[in-house]
């Protein structure tokens, strides 16, 4: 039996919405918050049923830079309530870079949530990975992370 | 009561409560409510210096605290307290 620690699971329609938004915001990043189940007797196995692309507040005119406008997250929650899901947490892309979790990332995460990093080259989807950081953000560990093709 | 919902990642310091009602005729007392019954919470929400983290947002209803009396925004009963954390990043 293969034991598995954390695993995140994106619906179609979800996973399209995050490389539409992703695809769309290049060569600027996207970002955005999942909803969804999470399993009732395992907390890090998780479903993401629903895909809400965000504003991107990030007030520096820098391309390499997402800040999630926290309206829309509160915006997000209230759907969450309403709907009977979870806030799973959050995705965002990497323009012409690859699918890590950078130091910056990491700074500006929080524990628990599953955070979905997109890479998009030249305008097209070229990977994508999960992580969840530890409770003192030093540390980011791979989610696995399972999306339809 | 003023009802303050507990996002996912501090639930674990709130007893597992996803929300919490509390006391208080401010933002700032129905916040101290919250972490006098769960002080797990508070280093959580609060610096060492008593002031609300920069990453924690707090919204009573649909406005950010910081754009109304911040902690001293009055709360009423039927109020609701929401807390955002700041999610950002970058390459
Ligand atoms: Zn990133």
């Amino acid at each position: 039996m293969v034991w598995i620690e954390s695993m995140l699971t994106i619906s179609k329609e979800s996973w399209e919405i995050i490389v539409a938004d992703a695809c769309a915001a290049y060569p600027r990043e996207c970002c955005g918050v999942l909803l969804g189940e999470l399993d009732p007797a395992d907390d890090d196995l998780r479903t993401a049923t629903v895909a809400i692309p965000c504003r991107n507040a990030h007030q520096e005119g820098r391309n390499d830079r997402f800040f999630i406008h926290p309206d829309d997250q509160l915006a997000a929650q209230k759907r969450a309530r309403a709907e009977g899901l979870e806030v799973l947490g959050f995705f965002h892309s990497h323009p012409d870079e690859h699918a890590y979790f950078s130091a910056t990332d990491l700074a500006n995460s929080l524990h628990w949530y599953s955070n979905v990093v997109v890479s998009v080259r030249k305008g097209e989807l070229a990977g994508a990975a999960c992580f969840r950081v530890n409770e003192e953000k030093t540390h980011a560990e791979t989610e696995d992370l399972v999306h339809p093709g | 009561m003023p009802r303050i919902f507990i996002p996912a990642p501090l639930r674990q310091y709130a007893g597992g409560a996803k929300e919490v009602d509390v006391a208080g005729a401010t933002v700032g007392e129905a916040l101290g409510a919250l972490t006098a019954r769960h002080g797990d919470l508070k280093k959580h929400l609060y610096n060492d210096e008593g002031r609300l983290r920069s990453f924690v947002n707090v919204y009573l209803n649909d406005e950010d605290i910081r754009y109304l009396d911040k902690e001293a925004s009055a709360v009423g009963e039927s109020d609701t307290l929401s807390i955002v954390p700041s999610i950002a990043g970058g390459r």
